[in-house]
């Protein structure tokens, strides 16, 4: 059985987490998914991020999200998945949801769990740096020393 | 040998000190985490901006207190704010 939080280089998958939000009963399934954008930046287009985590603390502080998810919004089944390492423009980073019997408690734990979850994680994302572009050749004769 | 601790730096505190790790001398009795930060930034001027921002952890759980010690074989954590999602 998939684990309910999740620290993870490789890709994400919807399906599965819908899969893991399944159960009797369970009416209201709510799934958020957060994907790289290709925002613009002083170096051009984002082609990716890097996400970094401290990765004892980070496992603590998404199981004691999952755990209020339970208590305080009677949250059945609950996803916390992030990805770490680079992950290319388009793909997803993040996936949290839950399941409950009907969808207003639904809907208010996966915003809790995505909302707490930026605040209380010890996880960073960065631009990658570019190498630096190697110099054009210059033509014969068109100058310099 | 010298006792020290291991000082764990992630994102901008990285990058301000060029490393991810540090093994920093402390006193075998200990040092408060206010001292150990404020000795930090002395000695990484880049980095002194950032602690004011960041959250620290001891042996994998967050500092309640700056009075906390720090001792030799800890290993302390320099969370600058997070940005996950």
């Amino acid at each position: 059985m998939t684990a309910s939080v999740r620290l993870t280089r490789r890709r994400l998958s919807a399906a599965a987490a819908m899969r893991h939000l399944e159960g009797p009963g369970l009416g209201g399934l709510v799934l958020f998914a957060g994907r790289v954008r290709p925002d613009r930046t002083g170096n051009g287009r984002v082609r990716a991020l890097d996400y970094e985590v401290h990765r004892a603390v980070a496992l603590t502080a998404l199981a004691d999200l999952e755990r209020t998810a339970r208590r305080r919004f009677g949250a059945k089944r609950v996803v916390v998945w992030h990805r770490v390492g680079r992950v290319p423009v388009g793909e997803v980073s993040v996936l949290v949801g839950a399941a409950t019997g009907h969808r207003a408690p639904a809907f208010a734990a996966a915003r809790y769990l995505i909302e707490r979850l930026k605040e209380e994680v010890p996880i960073w994302k960065a631009v990658p740096e570019r190498p630096a572009r190697r110099p054009r050749p210059r033509p014969p004769g068109s100058g310099g020393r | 040998m010298e006792p020290r601790a291991t000082v764990l730096l992630f994102a901008t505190a990285r990058r301000a000190t060029g490393a991810g790790e540090l093994r920093w001398p402390v006193d075998a009795a200990g040092v408060p985490v206010r001292s150990l930060v404020e000795s930090l930034g002395k000695r990484y001027p880049k980095l002194a901006p950032i602690l004011p921002t960041c959250r620290f952890a001891l042996n994998g759980r967050y500092v309640a207190s700056r009075a906390t010690r720090v001792r030799p074989g800890d290993e302390f954590a320099i969370h600058p704010p997070y940005g996950g999602g």
